[in-house]
């Protein structure tokens, strides 16, 4: 193999390289919202997941019968507060489905703070559709 | 007590389900949903209902590590679910109302496609892009693939390609209560030249998503059980853990042949359900 072979050879990997050294900046630039979108999915199946096993144990010490359906959106609360197992175990499966959502307000924000307006921007475009979505199980 | 046994079944089954997806890495809905289907003869809307809320939990369990190893791609997440969500309202939308054998007849050959696919494994490896490479979107990212101990640079491509395949993707999704990640995971890599961990940590984070608006739609309509979601939550959360260990000593790919069976099995009994057919043991 020549040298010349050998110069071209480590140049192009030296040139690929450089352009993963820059795509690797800039990814941990965005180490902040990694850090953020973390937090919030982490402590959103903890909360729901004791959220679930409060419900369970709650169902289980009163002989609750737990319903086929889970409640419409506007009485899970006031079943929650009443003390109905059905209401907190409703309120946990609301609340797995909404802390993506919560991702989503956290990404938004992150990439906001970070000056990247454009994904802000589609962040609040995803938000709109989900929240369409949870308009319409608002309104069942 | 028949509840307890009912919880208990319905656990087990989904850790079952979860466990399979996990080592195929195609997430617990793909299997969950026929099983229950099948198997325990629950309505194929309140199955997809379950499995939507399952997938969801189970994509915030997942995302977590492929975050902090940076194996996620934010920026391009973002872009594509738009195209997922939007697909997966309408699907869902169309699910909840359509005739189960619709269902059963997509869902069918959703699985004969991962079924053949298994088999006949893609995969392409992308290389770094030279410096100066275009990246007007911004998309391009890198991680540290712990297999080779160096960073993975790549930039996406053929982005218009990758929203409509992320739109069918959600249609799919939102009709089946399945992630998506069947139909993204190899999108990504074959058509927009992501690497393939990059690919898998991007689907995971974004199929939460997706199946958020699948789920909301389905609870809108009252077919979320939470006798069955509850069960399934916990069997798939104890799978998906079992299956991340095993597939670290047992290589999937080994099995690739008897999963393909098994998916090619569910698929065929959902399409032959569709015309009236019963395979013997289904309920």
């Amino acid at each position: 193999m020549s040298d010349d072979h050998l110069d071209s050879e480590s140049a192009s990997a030296r040139a690929g390289t450089a352009g993963t050294a820059e795509l690797a900046a800039r990814t941990e630039r965005l180490a902040p919202l990694y850090d953020a979108a973390i937090k919030t999915l982490y402590w959103g199946f903890r909360l729901g997941a004791a959220l679930l096993a409060l419900g369970v144990v709650v169902a289980l010490v009163k002989h609750e019968p737990l319903g086929t359906e889970a409640d419409p959106i506007p009485d899970v609360i006031a079943m929650v507060r009443a003390g109905y197992a059905s209401g907190v175990i409703d309120f946990a499966i609301l609340w797995f489905m909404l802390t993506p959502v919560a991702t989503v307000i956290v990404v938004a924000a992150s990439f906001w703070r970070l000056g990247d307006r454009r994904y802000a921007l589609l962040c609040l475009i995803v938000l709109a559709i989900l929240a369409a979505s949870v308009a319409l199980a608002l309104n069942r | 007590m028949d509840i307890i046994v009912y919880s208990l079944e319905i656990g087990a089954v989904a850790a079952v389900a979860a466990i399979l997806g996990s080592m195929l890495g195609l997430g617990g809905g793909v299997f969950l949903v026929p099983i229950l289907t099948l198997f325990f003869g629950i309505d194929p809307k309140f199955a997809v209902g379950a499995s939507a809320v399952v997938v969801v939990t189970n994509s915030v369990v997942g995302s977590t590590n492929h975050l902090r190893i940076r194996f996620t791609n934010p920026r391009l997440a973002m872009l594509l679910q738009i195209a997922t969500a939007t697909g997966a309202i309408a699907g869902a939308l169309y699910g909840v109302l359509a005739d189960p054998r619709v269902i059963y007849i997509v869902f069918g050959a959703v699985l004969v496609y991962a079924a053949v696919s298994m088999v006949v494994r893609r995969e392409r490896q992308v290389t770094a892009p030279p410096p100066g490479t275009p990246d007007t979107l911004r998309l391009g990212a890198a991680f540290r693939d712990p297999a080779i101990k160096e960073e993975v640079g790549y930039i996406p491509i053929n982005v218009g390609w990758g929203l409509g395949v992320g739109v069918g993707a959600g249609v799919i999704s939102g009709m089946l209560g399945v992630g998506g990640g069947v139909v993204m995971v190899p999108a990504m890599n074959l058509l927009m030249r992501v690497p393939v961990k990059a690919a898998v940590g991007t689907s995971t984070f974004m199929v939460g998503m997706t199946s958020v608006a699948t789920a909301f739609v389905f609870y809108s309509r009252g077919f979320i059980d939470p006798t069955l979601v509850v069960p399934a939550i916990v069997g798939v959360f104890v799978g998906g853990q079992v299956g991340s260990r095993l597939t670290r000593r047992i290589k999937a790919q080994r099995l690739a042949l008897l999963f393909a069976l098994i998916l090619l099995y569910l698929g065929l009994s959902l399409l032959l359900r569709a015309f009236g057919i019963e395979m013997p043991g289904q309920a």
